[in-house]
């Protein structure tokens, strides 16, 4: 793993940052919420304390507290904004909750059919909508009373305000606009059908029964109403009226008229506030809820996601209540107990959590209902967002820099190092010289300190390759002072007159130090190359010219191998110093007249490639071992041993390469196909 | 070792005739060896001895103007770094050629690379070998250097001229003219000059003309002198070209 990679995760570690923002948006948040708690359950208790001073605006009927029950027929009467059109249709009602199962406990018995029923009032009138299951109708006969005669209908007991109670019957014998009826007693004590112009209905048929939507001034309606539809061939009509003491149920719990207004005028936007009875059934409401969130928010694609991150876990959340008649919940169970309550509810929407605050209505020490606020749970938190994704963005842009401020020290240091790396790859080139100034090394740091060991390092090397470089120099210079002794001591010896078999002791010792003289002389030489390359002079001269007259004395030179020269027709002009490169062609020449066999052949070839000329000396001979060939135009560097006694010091090809880098060429050196000799290149650029 | 060759032999049995009729026995030559190495110096001495030179030899440059301030010798042969004095050689031709204007100078060296070679010819020296020099080699060149000397004492008779074009050479005063003007030519330079001249158009290879001018050089110096000839005369005559390099051959004077 690379440092700029190591560094980088590093640098990752700044996202802590907007993590600790988020959860400090969290803490906040939930701080926010308390305080959202506590404010609105001040005002649910200051709505409660206002109500219970005006209970008379609040509840209908005095003090009587009975327990809500719509399993024993108790109807819980909606408020109805404007007046319903009898059609037998309820649409017009404006009530989202469907009607419930009537159960009519106390009447039920054979012949009633399964039926739902739901209530309404306006100011007025009191709106009862019934629907039947009765697959069969029977029209009502002209003669109802008629013993045995049976037929469709509904029947209705209503208790007066006065306490009495009074039993009415609709039937018709075709569906549409009905009054309803009732038995009375004719002065003559006979029993007959009147109709009560009061009470008006309307029949539908529907596919599996029929409809009843009644209307019975609010005038006639005291606390309960028992409706009760009755299938024809079960249950025949009676004028008996029940005892009011056996009856259960039927009583209708009704919404106090302009408890709405008196509301509206406690609750702020956003907030809706919510009457309940000590049943839980609503009473009245006003206000509406701002469940949608910000709408700003929310077209701000970034506080979205914002949000998504930081918004506490609402699913846990019980849910909000949904029954439109009643509120349910633990908040309204305590309530109702007396003790104010808030709690945190789930609403449709994920992210919107609702706060619900419920505060008792307590009339003489008796808990007689409810103030129920609630509001949406992100009233404040748009603010908060706002603040808080500025924030979160600022430690996040934070990050950001942070992480190219630490991914571009991480390049540049990785940069440096690699710099430094290239820089010791390349220290010791090819041709054995160290360059001894590394890159970095005027920096104070870790990797200055690096770069200045490696400086170090590389001069001892130098000094080291240096001695060893000059070591063949020196040894040439220092040896020669007592070779010359021993050479000219051998004239002397020769000089002073010797015997024949003196003579041959004195000429083995001379040809001793010619050849110790030879040694040194071919020790000394890369070093005189060297020196002469330094003080050549560059001229114009043609190439090929200078190799044929070049080749010419090789030919005469070396008379055991046959020495070849193919080169352009023209004139090859090139800008350089001509002793150097016959020089240079010598030790070519040479080398490979050595590993020439004899009768061999020795191709020298000139050509023009790409603006540059090739010259290529190509031999006979054995091929040159595969890992020799890079290495050898290094100084010192012989492995080969020729067919001839001569010392080699591997100097020769060195210098054939300094010759060609002083105009600005290039060596090469490759094997022949199948072995059949090697072949050496040297490229110089046409100037 | 190689053949000496014919001109060498030559060269010496002229010397040696001009000794027996010119000179009286008794007024042998004397000739000032400055070398550290005694070894060396004293393998010199020997040799020239056996030639009939008187010679005397010092280890270093304090020594030998001493002896020179008291009496000059005919011929000094100078080693360039003397004991401590790296270049004592070049200070003591210096001192020598103001004690002395025609004062045959040769310097011996074991350095023989282009600097010491040119800087001792500027300081007005003869010659300038190497310790490879042998004595045979080393006293022809003596020889030579005190033929030159006798020539150019007698008075100017019909000198042995070989004329090349604008080029003269007095073979006797071993003097070299271009355009009439004076070419100053080391002994070595001399009869590399003379050697070319000689057959005009003919190549003449490396080994020739070391075997010419009497030196066991390698190539590379012998390079070196050609290039210094030709700037001497270049420097008398900008156009000069006589001089030839033929590649891998050698060289060839050229009219």
């Amino acid at each position: 793993m690379s440092i700029r990679s190591q560094l980088l995760i590093v640098g990752l570690s700044t996202l802590v940052l907007p993590w600790a923002g988020c959860q400090y948006a969290r803490e906040l948040e939930f701080a926010l919420r308390g305080s959202q708690e506590q404010a609105l359950s001040a005002s649910a208790a200051t709505v409660a304390n206002a109500l219970s001073a005006e209970p008379q605006r609040v509840f209908r009927q005095g003090s009587d507290v009975q327990p809500f029950d719509p399993g024993r027929g108790d109807l819980y009467v909606f408020p109805l904004g404007r007046q319903p059109l009898l059609d037998g249709y309820r649409d017009d009602w404006g009530i989202g909750q469907d009607p419930v199962p009537l159960p009519n406990p106390s009447l039920a018995g054979a012949g009633t059919p399964r039926s739902r029923i739901q209530a309404g009032a306006t100011e007025r009138y009191v709106y009862l909508y019934v629907e039947v299951d009765d697959a069969h109708f029977e029209p009502e006969p002209s003669d109802v009373l008629k013993a045995r005669v049976s037929f469709d209908r509904v029947d209705l007991l209503l208790q007066r305000p006065d306490g009495t109670l009074d039993a009415f019957f609709f039937a018709t014998s075709a569906p549409g606009l009905i009054e309803a009826q009732y038995l009375a007693t004719s002065d003559d004590g006979a029993t007959r059908v009147d109709a009560e112009p009061r009470i008006q209905a309307f029949w539908l048929q529907t596919r599996g029964g029929y409809t009843l939507e009644a209307r019975v001034p609010l005038s006639m309606v005291g606390g309960r109403l028992w409706l009760t539809p009755r299938d024809g061939p079960k249950s025949p009509i009676t004028q008996e009226l029940p005892a009011l003491e056996h009856l259960e149920g039927g009583r209708l719990f009704f919404a106090p008229q302009g408890l709405q207004d008196l509301l509206a005028t406690f609750v702020r936007a956003g907030t809706r506030a919510t009457v309940i009875d000590a049943n839980g059934l609503i009473f009245g409401s006003a206000g509406s809820l701002d469940l949608s969130g910000n709408d700003a928010q929310r077209g701000n694609l970034g506080q979205a996601w914002f949000r998504r991150l930081i918004a506490a876990d609402n699913s846990r959340l019980p849910e909000q209540s949904q029954a439109p008649d009643r509120l349910v919940g633990p908040q309204i169970t305590q309530a109702l107990a007396g003790r104010a309550d808030t709690v945190w509810l789930r609403t449709g929407r994920r992210e919107v959590a609702l706060l619900s605050a419920a505060a008792p209505i307590t009339v003489d020490g008796i808990t007689r209902g409810a103030v129920v606020l609630e509001q949406a749970g992100d009233q404040l938190i748009g603010l908060r967002d706002r603040a808080l994704s500025r924030l979160f963005y600022l430690t996040l842009a934070a990050t950001a820099v942070a992480v190219a401020f630490v991914s571009g020290y991480a390049t540049w240091i990785g940069a440096r190092i690699a710099r430094l790396q290239a820089a010791a790859d390349t220290a010791v080139g090819n041709d054995g010289r160290i360059r001894l100034t590394m890159p970095e090394s005027s920096h104070a740091d870790e990797i200055g300190a690096l770069a200045r060991s490696f400086e170090r390092m590389l001069a001892r090397l130098q000094e080291h390759t240096q001695y060893l470089r000059t070591l063949g120099g020196k040894l040439s210079h220092e040896l020669r002072t007592p070779l010359t002794i021993v050479r000219s001591s051998l004239d002397n010896l020769e000089s002073e007159g010797l015997r024949e078999d003196q003579r041959d002791f004195v000429r083995r010792a001379r040809e001793g130090g010619q050849r110790l003289a030879s040694i040194l002389s071919a020790l000394g030489a890369a070093a005189r190359v060297e020196e002469s390359i330094k003080q050549a002079e560059r001229v114009n001269f043609d190439f090929r010219e200078l190799l044929e007259s070049a080749v010419a004395g090789y030919q005469s030179a070396f008379p055991q191998a046959r020495i070849e020269l193919q080169a352009p027709t023209d004139a090859c002009h090139l800008r350089g110093a001509p002793d150097l490169l016959v020089q240079m062609l010598d030790k070519l020449v040479e080398n490979a007249v050595d590993f020439c066999p004899a009768g061999g052949t020795i191709a020298i070839t000139l050509a023009r490639h790409a603006g540059e000329y090739r010259l290529i000396v190509a031999n006979d001979g054995p091929p040159i071992p595969e890992g020799l060939l890079p290495r050898l135009f290094e100084s010192l560097f012989e492995q080969r041993v020729g067919h001839d006694e001569k010392p080699h010091f591997g100097l020769g090809l060195y210098i054939v390469r300094l010759i060609a880098e002083f105009h600005g060429g290039r060596t090469a050196v490759s094997n022949r196909a199948e072995a059949s000799g090697a072949e050496f290149t040297v490229s110089l650029p046409i100037i | 070792m190689r053949v000496e060759s014919g001109e060498l032999w030559r060269l010496q049995r002229r010397t040696l005739r001009s000794h027996a009729f010119g000179y009286d026995r008794a007024m042998k030559k004397t000739i000032a060896i400055v070398e550290d190495e005694p070894a060396l110096r004293d393998n010199y001495a020997a040799a020239l001895a056996r030639q009939g030179y008187q010679v005397k030899g010092y280890a270093n440059r304090t020594t030998a103007m001493q002896a020179f301030r008291v009496r000059l010798p005919d011929l000094a042969i100078i080693d360039i770094s003397l004991e401590d004095e790296a270049e004592g050689g070049f200070d003591l031709c210096r001192d020598l050629r103001a004690l002395s204007a025609e004062l045959p100078i040769v310097f011996l060296t074991a350095r023989d690379s282009e600097l010491d070679a040119v800087s001792g010819l500027r300081l007005g020296a003869d010659d300038f070998l190497t310790k490879d020099v042998s004595m045979p080699h080393l006293a022809a060149r003596v020889a030579a250097l005190f033929r030159r000397i006798d020539a150019l004492r007698r008075p100017g008779d019909a000198a042995e001229i070989l004329r090349r074009g604008a080029l003269a050479i007095d073979v006797e005063k071993m003097q070299t003219t271009w355009n009439g003007v004076p070419v100053v030519l080391s002994l070595t330079e001399f009869w590399i000059v003379h050697a070319l001249a000689k057959n005009p158009g003919h190549v003449k290879n490396r080994q020739q003309l070391m075997d010419a001018a009497n030196v066991v050089l390698d190539d590379e110096t012998i390079t070196s002198h050609i290039k210094r000839i030709r700037r001497k005369f270049i420097s008398e005559d900008a156009g000069f070209d006589a001089i030839q390099t033929v590649y891998g051959m050698g060289y060839r004077w050229v009219e």
